[in-house]
């Protein structure tokens, strides 16, 4: 009966293909860590927030008289709303851990390297969606951190030159953050995870393109790949049972972890919170924002932060392939760019006095100055490994990779394939 | 796994990070809150009899506490003009609250969640007031210096230690049950969760075996 | 790649996978269970599910409209003269004693909304009559005319005490 539903179906619609093309054929290196786990639980995170969002907002009121009271209203009387609600919160955070260690992963094994740009792009323009819906996601409970945050942020716009004024009452649709911006950052928060589905779509599709890099940086021979199904969807499940029992740990015992207390007293446009601070995962990018004097600088240097990230392609210049296992110097850069990135964490907690104006300031110059420097390290990198030679497993793969590249091109030629023999003799001139 | 590690320790740095920043505030009694039925129906009492001259709790009904044990005698025992089904909100008309304190004092419902360390701040705050002078005219207190709320407990009177110690428990009965009231799923939580995570730890068990046994046919 | 055989083997579906698969079943199931629940009418609607009404204030004769759940519901003092007219009419469309609709011969209490299609009927002198098709219910609430299929219906309701009724069961 199934086999019959299955054929009945695969005349009409390519299913059995689609399976066995991105499933239980889709080639993936055997050698693959659980960083390579993170794509999966983001993925896994999204769907969370698409559902508990939409069951959020049927009880949800998007009025600046009625919102906050509607939070309480979800937390106290709708049934398991206060569960639905901590799923929400918590589920944001997460999403970010999840997000930041799958970038670092990137980094680090240098994943967005050669041919996976594109991947690295839309991945970083899903980082900027995101960010973008947390933003006005945090709007929505209406407290204090809520409207000063949107307040402060929305501001910012206003260093725009000649229009800035304009630009932030557009913006918010008032002179303050009001009802209208509260409406609309509904309307938007809404919506954006519509474009980060399509986003992720297209995401996954550059990657079954280009298929997944590996911890060794170098392409596979094709007897190290292994087919996703049934060895990854085990292997990726697993590290989901490991971040849900972490994940519903925050949501059931501590899911006010996540919540700032100022957040619990409703907005009031005529006193603002002692301190304000973003939620942890903007901490970095605030530091960069007030670490430089001039507004329109900072802002600047805030976009400029995660902007660069699209140059990396290009800053990074060795022909060594892989990521840091085999490149020491560029290991030491990540390194220190990590490291750098909590001290920033840290400042953007800070109130802005003293010891943490400077001590933002050089974080900031390092973080800048490390993307500077990666294209002369990793030129100087690449002469020292050629006199040195690279690590013996490394060259090991290449010339296993080779082999194979040189076997394609011997039967490519018979077969007169010339755009693919372009392809893989450029492929072996890199690589060389 | 290494490399694992140090981007979770990174991860939760930025976390604790916001921790640190706002604690900063003063000098907090670190009190233990007692979650016991006992202390937050006397809780309930003092918060009814006392606060809710001039604080509301508007996201809760009478009825509601029912959920920390109080019979319902007790809880029409509390009530002057209400119904029990009403929401906890003062009786004093909101224009005189307003023309007292300059500005209407804020509802409680939230309030052991609307602070860093609540439970303690609130604890600390009823327990912090002095006498300004000698002359004993007039209160002010070290948490909260110019506070406009008069020291209900009377705590700047007392003159014993004995004395004290009662009002400090007072307090603390004030603290654990305005604790229930910012939260009241919070047991329920905690219940169903423990079932949540046992249930986690057996399916991933599970999935770690199956992962063992799929990959264990690998060469 | 190295392992295609392996898919097919047929130990994959073996126990281990079996239980594995079943116990994954339930933890979705189950995550399914708030976002349902979540649905149904929260603490503050539920807490509305009865309605008191007080009789004394509705002369003899009269009918007041109570909301109840957000329901009209008919609230009629039937004179003793109406109360003997009702005993003989014998309707066709769903036959029904008066003696089954009432708990008080002098108190009838009916849901205010036409069986047909949901409108609410209006009072006149021998019952109701729906605005919208036409249907035609005596002072017992039972139907005289179509196209209402049958009588309006009777809510559970008590007497707290001679001059108070409750409407609805708690939730």
């Amino acid at each position: 009966m199934i086999k019959k539903v299955f054929a009945w179906v695969d005349e009409r619609f390519p299913l059995d293909e689609m399976i066995k093309h991105e499933l239980t054929e889709y080639p993936v290196p055997r050698n693959l860590n659980y960083m390579w786990s993170f794509g999966f639980l983001a993925m896994f995170i999204l769907i969370v927030q698409l559902v508990s969002g939409i069951f959020l907002a049927m009880h949800y009121k998007a009025d600046v008289g009625m919102a906050f009271d509607s939070i309480q209203h979800i937390m106290r009387e709708v049934n398991y709303g206060w569960l639905i609600r901590y799923l929400h919160s918590t589920g944001a955070s997460a999403f970010f851990a999840l997000i930041f260690i799958h970038i670092g992963r990137t980094l680090y094994y240098g994943s967005y390297r050669r041919p996976r740009e594109l991947l690295w792009w839309t991945g970083l323009l899903l980082l900027l969606l995101l960010m973008a819906t947390a933003f006005m996601g945090y709007l929505l409970p209406w407290g204090q951190m809520s409207f000063w945050g949107a307040q402060v942020i929305t501001a910012l716009f206003g260093v725009t030159p000649f229009i800035g004024e304009s630009v932030v009452i557009w913006l918010r649709g008032d002179f303050v953050v009001g009802d209208a911006t509260l409406t609309r950052f509904f309307a938007l928060h809404y919506l954006f995870p519509f474009i980060i589905c399509v986003a992720v779509a297209i995401h996954l599709v550059a990657l079954h393109w280009v298929k997944s890099s590996n911890p060794s940086g170098i392409t596979l021979h094709a007897k190290d790949n292994i087919p996703f199904h049934p060895y990854f969807t085990v292997k990726d499940l697993f590290g989901l049972g490991v971040f849900l029992i972490i994940f519903f740990g925050f949501v059931f015992f501590a899911p006010e972890f996540w919540i700032m207390p100022e957040n619990n007293v409703p907005a009031d446009p005529m006193v603002t919170p002692p301190h304000i601070v973003p939620e942890w995962y903007f901490l970095p990018f605030y530091a960069i924002l007030r670490s430089i004097p001039d507004p329109l600088g900072g802002v600047v240097a805030m976009a400029m932060s995660i902007l660069i990230f699209l140059a990396m392609p290009w800053l990074d210049r060795s022909n060594v392939p892989g990521g840091a296992k085999f490149r020491p110097g560029y290991r030491i850069m990540v390194y220190v760019w990590f490291v750098d990135l909590m001290v920033l964490g840290y400042v953007g907690a800070q109130a802005p006095e003293g010891i943490f104006v400077l001590l933002g300031r050089i974080a900031t110059f390092v973080y800048f100055g490390l993307f500077l420097l990666l294209p002369f390290i990793s030129k100087r990198e690449e002469r020292r490994s050629r006199v040195q030679g690279l690590p013996r497993e490394a060259e090991r793969l290449i010339r296993e990779e080779q082999e194979e590249l040189l076997r394609s091109e011997h039967y490519l030629r018979r077969e007169n394939d010339e755009k693919e023999l372009k392809n893989i003799r450029k492929r072996l001139e890199d690589e060389s | 796994m290494r490399r694992l590690l140090v981007l979770l320790s990174a991860v939760a740095m930025f976390a604790t990070a916001q921790g640190v920043m706002a604690s900063a505030a003063g000098a907090l009694k670190m009190v233990d809150i007692d979650s016991s039925e006992q202390a937050r129906q006397r809780g309930a009492e003092i918060v009814v009899g006392t606060c809710m001259m001039c604080h509301s709790l508007k996201y809760i009904k009478f009825a509601d506490l029912k959920e920390i044990g109080m019979k319902e005698e007790q809880i029409t025992a509390l009530l002057e003009d209400q119904d029990i089904d009403d929401r906890m909100l003062s009786l004093t008309p909101i224009e005189i609250r307003k023309e007292s304190y300059g500005k209407v004092p804020p509802d409680l419902s939230l309030m052991a969640v609307a602070r860093q360390k609540g439970p303690q701040h609130i604890y600390t705050l009823l327990t912090d007031y002095y006498y300004k002078s000698a002359e004993q005219e007039e209160t002010d207190n070290h948490l909260f210096p110019g506070i406009k709320m008069p020291d209900v407990l009377a705590y700047a009177d007392a003159e014993s230690d004995d004395e004290r110690a009662e009002i400090e428990a007072q307090a603390h009965d004030v603290a654990s049950f305005l604790v229930w009231a910012s939260d009241p799923s919070a047991e329920s939580r905690r219940t169903i969760g423990k079932y949540v995570i046992l249930y986690l730890i057996i399916l991933t068990t599970l999935l770690y075996l199956l992962k063992r046994r799929v990959w264990s046919k690998l060469h | 790649m190295a392992s295609d055989k392996d898919l097919d083997s047929p130990d994959r579906r073996d126990f281990l996978g079996k239980v594995t698969t079943a116990v994954g079943a339930v933890g979705v199931a189950g995550a399914c269970v708030p976002f349902i629940s979540s649905m149904n009418p929260s603490k503050d609607v539920t807490s509305k599910s009865t309605s008191l009404v007080d009789l004394a204030s509705i002369p003899k004769g009269k009918t007041h409209t109570i909301e109840w759940q957000g329901k009209p519901v008919f609230v009629t003092h039937r004179s003793d003269e109406t109360i003997a007219d009702m005993q003989d009419v014998s309707t066709e469309i769903d036959p029904q004693a008066d003696a089954d609709r009432i708990q008080k011969p002098e108190w009838l209490v009916v849901v205010g909304l036409c069986t047909h299609l949901g409108c609410v009927p209006n009072r006149n002198e021998e019952g109701w009559i729906c605005p919208c098709h036409g249907s035609i219910y005596d002072n017992s609430g039972r139907v005289v005319r179509g196209p209402a299929p049958s009588n309006l219906i009777v809510p559970h309701y008590e007497f707290v005490d001679e001059k108070t009724i409750i409407v609805g069961k708690k939730v």
